[in-house]
């Protein structure tokens, strides 16, 4: 490139060290023979120069030779006036550069190649030297294209430039910017948020060569901050975040903005950290890379919480006053990300009386390990222990709708349980484990209830009716193994849920426990949503059936909000066999939606199979 | 559920000599054969005519008989004896009530005769019925699912009001040979009796008329309208068919509870445990691996992989 010559229009007496204000910028293109203010030239950003700013002739004359040098103009100059009120009015003069046109363009990627060394030229050279220098020059650029790497701009957007460079006939500056903002816009659109045109090449060929820098990572930094900002060690092993970056997040790929948000929706999900950026950072040893940094702030690891509720009831003369002066509630603990490895142990207890807890202690303590196979290993397996226990008011004890008041059964649950789970996608996994339990039938008193009512034909109630309990002593205790495998693949689609849910489940009885119970309960679940024009649509099939050895609180119960809708729980029967189906249509009215939905419980004939 | 002491059988007085005579016989082929005790059960739909049969049998009115009500919930076994035999007779209540087989009824029949043995079923329906429909077969179900296949070889179909005036058109053994028929097809689908077993041990088909406007013969005899004296001719079939060979049905607890159904299929559980890992489960896999497949990838992954070819 040549240094046009620089030349002053002294109109004004220039003083070394004084600072100017300047008021305005015009722009006079001397081709065109206009006069355009400042910003309205598309040359505006190449002047760092501002209007209303102070400068000094020092840098006055730093920018005149940055613009001289840029490339873009043949010949540039500054003009200054002074204006009544003192300030200066600049003129940037200038013939804009223009050569040969092109009828073709070519894009390359010099991402972390080393910048073109500019040769000045000795005007001192012969003819013969020259014509050398200019050929030593297009070999080097023709080893320098060869050495680039092809670059990701699609061939539709390089048609375009080319239809540009068509239409335009001679290449000028102007038009060059405006194949750089091409260029840089579909970068940036599609997420490359680093990528930029450093050059332009091969200009007075008849092919433009367009220099890309992409935007190439080179390095990934994970830094731990705590509250304040400061890094600091952090507790979380590496592995535990590096398995959450998509690979495109790793050295050698162009940084990607979407990928970044991925990480940081991945990394989020760990529920390990309050604060996470990913913010990508130019490198400074190696030209055009990009070194993307993780900051990450983690949570505490261990908590503590009491919750008490202390009932307050109307009491004498309406007065609020505590029903009791027992604190009941809950406590729970958590001890999170134990070695930096995403375990953790989790425990709580509620209960009615907190100083002195009885039969209403209900409890659970559950320690989680995930990464089963190593945290290096993709399989993403998680290992789950946990005690528990529970109560409920079992659906099967209820009379049909001819029955009024029959006493209810409690079911308590007291047990261990030991689980794999296999995630394959977010919402689509697989879970088998062992489970032991003690489950005792208990009825209002609290007391062990060995066998329900029944009615007798002079319409009292006896209490020698079907057996609660597979064992007949009200208390079992068995240990089985549990499977339940989910496919789940809906997704959001405008605003409505589509897709399949499918779920398989099944309890295999290990004929360990009393009276060596052995059985095979299992049920299938499958649903499914689409969406016909606005009207979603959910259509629903549910089968259950248990081969073996049943205690009656296991049977499956037909009717309830998750059965048949419009009955209690178990209002309909309780039985061995099950078939469901239903359908549900949500049609969108106006402002609201109407919901119409028809479900049929079916028993296939197996209620006698219960023990009555 | 009473059940008193067995009495002396001093009906058999009020019945007419011959048929005393007939009885005695019958009786004492019985004894021969070391049966001194013979339990009758009378099961059938409401109002055809049980509990007459009964006081028929027995030759006095031991159980209340009302037209138009319907009988209570409760089965009644009359016992009587005479020269060293016993014959217990239990009525029981109708098994249909409301339309519906009276699933009650049949339990407390079961457990009112816990520990009794069944020498004969004396299924009771009426000769001028009609139709035969899908209750019939489901009411004879339910007993054949109470006591088992076996007592229909020790079952009688007794047919009461048996002097009916036959509809026009049809002559009395037509007719009689018409409803039997119907009725004998329904007891075998409704306790699922193979057609060829239904041949060789036939059930057998009684007529009775328990009216008082029942004919007599001359010796003042209770006679059908084929001239055979029907009481004797009851406790005949009956005995033929307790000395048939087969066994009486012992009601015990584990008759009455039926087949365990925690048992039924136990032995399967292998196989369907398998079915299930490798059709079921390994197809929900299947289904999982296919979404991870054509899970629609972004354009920035695809781009990096090269697997877009540069497309927008």
């Amino acid at each position: 490139m040549v240094c046009p010559p620089i030349s002053w229009f002294n109109s004004t007496s220039w003083s070394g060290f004084k600072k100017y204000k300047i008021s305005e910028i015009l722009f006079f293109d001397r081709r065109k023979w206009t006069t355009v203010s400042g910003t309205e030239d598309s040359f505006f950003e190449m002047v760092s120069l501002r209007p209303g700013g102070v400068y000094t002739k020092a840098q006055l004359l730093k920018e005149l030779e940055t613009l001289a040098s840029c490339g873009m103009f043949e010949k540039v100059d500054l003009e200054a006036k002074t204006k009544p009120d003192g300030t200066l009015s600049l003129t940037v003069s200038f013939t804009e550069s223009t050569w040969q046109s092109a009828d073709s363009f070519r894009c390359i990627n010099v991402g972390l190649m080393p910048q073109t060394k500019q040769m000045e030229m000795d005007p001192d050279m012969t003819d013969r030297e020259k014509l050398e220098y200019f050929r030593s020059q297009e070999k080097d650029y023709k080893r320098r294209i060869e050495r680039s790497r092809p670059c990701l701009l699609p061939f539709p957007v390089q048609r375009e430039v080319l239809q540009m460079l068509r239409e335009q006939g001679k290449l000028s500056a102007r038009l060059l910017q405006r194949i750089r903002d091409r260029v840089q816009k579909w970068y940036h659109d599609e997420g490359y948020a680093c990528a930029q045109v450093v050059n332009f090449g091969n200009l007075n060929t008849r092919e433009v060569v367009c220099e890309v820098v992409e935007g190439d990572i080179t390095k990934l930094d994970v830094q731990f901050q705590d509250k304040l900002g400061n890094i600091c060690e952090g507790n979380t092993q590496l592995g535990v975040i590096r398995r959450e970056l998509p690979k495109q997040l790793r050295q050698g790929h162009v940084f990607n903005i979407e990928a970044g948000k991925q990480a940081l929706r991945n990394i989020n999900s760990l529920a390990l950290f309050s604060n996470i950026e990913v913010n990508p950072r130019p490198d400074e040893k190696n030209e055009g890379g990009i070194i993307v940094e993780i900051k990450l702030k983690e949570l505490d690891q261990k908590s503590a919480d009491v919750s008490t509720e202390w009932s307050i009831v109307p009491g004498r003369q309406g007065r609020p006053t505590l029903a009791s002066l027992q604190p009941g509630g809950t406590v729970t603990f958590e001890h999170r990300n134990i070695k930096g490895l995403n375990r953790s142990i989790l425990g709580s207890f509620t209960s009615s009386n907190l100083l002195n807890p009885q039969d209403d202690l209900t409890f659970k303590l559950e320690y989680v390990h995930p990464y089963l196979d190593g945290v290096y290993n993709p399989r993403n397996r998680t290992f789950r222990a946990s005690c528990f226990n529970s109560r409920k008011l079992s659906p099967v004890f209820t009379g049909g709708s001819a029955l009024e008041e029959v006493p209810p059964i409690w079911v308590d649950r007291v047990g261990f349980k030991a689980n794999v789970t296999e995630s394959f996608t977010r919402q689509s996994k697989f879970t088998y484990g062992l489970v032991l339990e003690e489950i005792t039938t208990r009825d209002e008193t609290s007391s062990i209830c060995t066998h329900g009512t029944r009615a007798l034909p002079s319409g009292g109630l006896s209490m020698d009716g079907p057996p609660t309990t597979l064992s007949g002593t009200g208390v079992d205790r068995m240990a089985f193994a549990q499977g339940n495998i989910t496919r789940d693949n809906t997704k959001f689609v405008n605003g409505a849920i589509v897709g399949e849910r499918n779920v398989f489940q099944l309890d295999q009885g290990l004929g360990i426990g009393s009276k060596f119970p052995f059985f095979n309960r299992h049920q299938l679940t499958i649903t499914r949503f689409f969406q016909l024009k606005e009207v979603e649509e959910v259509l629903h099939g549910h089968y259950g059936g248990c081969v073996g050895d049943l205690p009656s609180y296991d049977a499956f119960t037909l009717g309830g909000p998750y059965s048949v809708r419009g009955y209690n729980m178990g209002e309909l029967g309780a039985c061995r066999n099950i078939l469901e189906v239903a359908a549900e249509l949500r049609i969108p009215v106006k402002n609201t939606h109407v919901y119409a939905f028809v479900e049929h419980g079916h028993d296939l004939g197996s209620s006698k199979g219960c023990q009555r | 559920m009473a059940s008193p002491a067995a009495r002396e059988w001093l009906g058999i007085q009020s019945l007419p000599g011959a048929t005393q005579t007939k009885l005695h016989e019958l009786l004492s082929k019985l004894k021969q054969e070391n049966v001194s005790t013979v339990t009758i059960l009378v099961m059938g739909k409401g109002g055809v005519g049980k509990s007459s049969t009964v006081n028929s049998i027995l030759g006095e009115r031991v159980a209340s008989v009302s037209a138009f009500q319907s009988e209570g919930l409760r089965p009644m076994m009359f016992s009587r004896t005479r020269a060293g035999f016993t014959l217990n007779i239990v009525d029981t209540p109708g098994l249909v009530e409301g339309g519906y087989v009276n699933e009650q009824a049949l339990d407390i029949i079961k457990r009112f005769l816990l520990n009794k043995t069944i020498d004969v079923l004396l299924y009771v329906d009426r000769l001028d019925s009609y139709r035969v429909d899908n209750l019939d077969r489901l009411v004879i179900k339910s007993i054949t699912d109470s006591f088992g296949k076996e007592i229909w070889k020790r079952g009688l179909l007794v047919l009461t009001h048996a002097q009916v005036s036959p509809p026009d058109g049809l002559d009395y053994a037509d007719f009689y040979a018409r409803r039997s028929e119907a009725l004998l097809k329904f007891i075998r689908l409704g306790a699922r009796i193979k057609k060829q077993e239904f041949q060789d041990s036939a059930v057998p088909v009684v007529l009775a008329e328990n009216s008082g406007r029942c004919k007599t013969n001359d010796s003042g005899e209770k006679v059908l309208p084929d001239g055979t004296a029907w009481i004797p001719n009851l406790v005949k079939e009956i005995t033929d068919v307790i000395l048939n060979g087969s066994s009486p049905i012992t009601v015990d607890q584990k008759l009455i509870d039926g087949p365990n159904p925690n048992d039924q299929g136990k032995f399967f559980i292998p196989l369907i445990l398998a079915f299930q890992y490798f059709f079921v489960a390994k197809w929900i896999k299947r289904a999982i691996k296919n979404d991870i497949k054509n899970e629609s990838k972004p354009l920035w992954e695809l781009r990096d992989m090269g697997l877009a070819n540069r497309e927008f």
